[in-house]
């Protein structure tokens, strides 16, 4: 181990009172500080931070198109290998158009909270950076959260944009009706605090280790298969589809997916997006739990 | 005999150069560990994957279970030797656009050599392991008759494999002299489209064929070379070409990479 990477205050280190800052950023504005109207309405600066994120990513859309292309070349060929598979007859209750859609819908979901949030976080924790974002009087996981809804808003755009060029090669598919069509909408915006709060809590772990590449590619592993966003779990064997209905992954590609194509009865609809919500809150606080954990390991180099 | 010393010192510098980086990487161990784990765990869910597949279905256009496994483990295997022996050629981008090149270009020491040993992907050691593996038991699995003379002709095509891979990566990284990014996110889309290879092609429509065959010919690492092998397809015969395409590659990447350098003109102060 080389000292660089853990905390010693004494070798030109400085330790950042993590608490007291988010103190500041928790409260009220105004509530107890003296020189209140010095301070704005929090919301006002989130709403910054969205607006912010949303032409940063504007102003670098080569490299957002570039890095989505990983996910569409993915779509791509899971669209012709079920293609081909499905020719001869539907699969697990798949028929070709339903599994078109079903693929559609986990590439948009996919989509959401892509690397921009995870790689600016991991880099500004790994060179020191957040020490700046820790000094700004507002919530970090908040402020993360209002950059990502930034993104976000591109990031839906641009994948029902390519939805669209995707059905005039592959065909249409079936259209949800009514009730579905209304919880496919609630369950495809819960993505966003789902997929955001897991990303947020493994960006965290670059307090702990310098290289983030593994982390990433650990977390898109398991989020690609647990998530359903390869293969829809019901062609998982028995356990396996257990395990994935136990854990939180299924809400960021097979829930949003199969309330799109109607497979759920009305009550296991509602059930569903109801299991999503409450994994959305738990990660909310399980991620907060975890920069409260992270937070105290921050090193920041002098110099 | 001069070519012989020339060689010679090359590969010793080349060696010392990883060398130093290995030592390097050492030093974050936990990294190294998190980083194995991740490659590992990544091809093992393409796996698992496949595996959910297969209880269904018995062939993709004639490729059973075990044969698409020795497409996915020469994929493993050529990307293993990337990382581990070649990273450095993902930085490139990055030292274009920070004008560090120029140290490079002052050393009597080959630039392209300098670049690609210029980092260590230890992550290319667990994808070595695992895809060696899979091949091993593929190999077991699959409808062929191993003759000496298979064997032989797999090896000849596996290594061409893998110069194919080297070479892409270079040719599309040298992207960054024109690109001036110092992200190689160019190149990362070019290698997530290599993913397609991992399939029989035959499932493409006759563009995307066209596109990983001859423009960026990804299938010539995975696809063709595995349908030469087990001798699948009526087409199988096209995999006999690695070699040459191989070549090709090669030849085509290193004079992207020339070309770039001369257009290269450091950094502004």
């Amino acid at each position: 181990m080389t000292g660089d990477r853990t905390p010693v205050p004494a070798h030109g280190s400085v330790h950042v009172p993590v608490t007291g800052l988010r103190a500041t950023g928790s409260n009220a504005p105004g509530s107890n500080a003296p020189g209140s109207n010095a301070y704005r309405p929090p919301w006002r600066a989130y709403r910054a931070l969205s607006s912010t994120a949303l032409k940063s990513v504007l102003a670098y859309r080569f490299q957002f198109f570039m890095a989505l292309m990983g996910n569409t070349f993915l779509v791509l060929t899971m669209l012709y290998l079920w293609r081909t598979i499905l020719a001869s007859g539907a699969q697990a209750g798949f028929s070709w158009p339903q599994m078109k859609a079903y693929l559609l819908v986990s590439f948009v979901a996919n989509t959401i909270v892509s690397g921009l949030t995870e790689w600016r976080m991991a880099a500004r924790i790994r060179d020191g950076m957040v020490a700046i974002d820790l000094t700004k009087p507002i919530d970090y996981q908040r402020a993360r959260f209002a950059e990502a809804v930034g993104f976000a808003a591109f990031e839906y755009f641009t994948g029902t944009v390519l939805v669209l060029i995707a059905l005039l090669v592959f065909g249409g598919v079936p259209v949800p009706h009514g009730l579905h069509l209304l919880l496919f909408a609630v369950s495809i915006v819960l993505v966003l605090p789902l997929r955001f709060s897991l990303v947020y809590a493994t960006a965290l772990l670059c307090f702990w280790t310098q290289n983030y590449m593994g982390i990433n590619w650990a977390r898109l592993a398991i989020t690609n298969l647990m998530s359903g966003a390869l293969v829809p779990l019901p062609f998982f064997p028995g356990w396996l589809q257990l395990l994935g209905k136990a854990l939180p992954f299924q809400g960021m590609a097979y829930t949003p997916a199969m309330l799109y194509l109607d497979r759920f009865s009305n009550r296991d609809a509602v059930l569903a997006v109801l299991v999503q919500l409450a994994w959305s809150i738990a990660l909310w606080f399980g991620a907060a739990a975890a920069w409260r954990a992270a937070s105290r390991r921050l090193t920041v180099h002098g110099g | 005999m001069d070519w012989v010393r020339h060689l010679r010192r090359n590969v010793f510098l080349y060696r010392r150069g990883l060398g130093a980086h290995i030592r390097s990487t050492m030093e974050y161990e936990a990294d190294f560990w998190v980083l194995i784990f991740a490659s590992v765990l990544m091809q093992v869910v393409g796996l698992v994957f496949l595996w959910a597949v297969f209880r269904r279905i018995p062939d993709i256009n004639g490729w059973a279970y075990w044969d698409i496994v020795m497409i996915y483990a020469m994929v493993f295997f050529a990307e293993g030797i990337g990382s581990l022996f070649f990273e450095g050629t993902w930085r490139l981008a990055w030292l274009v656009n920070q004008g560090e090149l120029d140290r490079y270009l002052v050393r009597p020491f080959s630039p392209v050599l300098q670049v690609m040993s210029g980092e260590v992907g230890v992550n290319g050691l667990g994808n070595i392991v695992l895809g060696t593996i899979l091949i091993a038991t593929a190999a077991g699995h699959v409808d062929v008759r191993w003759t000496l003379g298979r064997v032989l002709l797999a090896a000849v095509l596996l290594a061409s494999a893998v110069v194919i891979k080297l070479s892409i990566n270079l040719a599309t990284n040298a992207s960054a002299f024109w690109l001036a990014s110092p992200f190689s996110t160019f190149a990362f889309a070019m290698h997530s489209l290599g993913d397609l290879a991992r399939y029989p092609i035959t499932i493409y429509s006759l563009g995307i064929r066209a596109l990983i065959t001859a423009a960026i010919p990804f299938a010539f690492i995975s696809f063709f070379p595995a349908a030469a092998i087990l001798h699948r397809g009526p087409t199988w015969w096209i995999g006999l070409l690695t070699p040459a395409v191989a070549a090709y590659c090669l030849f085509v990447a290193t004079a992207i990479f020339r070309r770039g350098l001369r257009r290269y003109d450091s950094a502004g102060a």
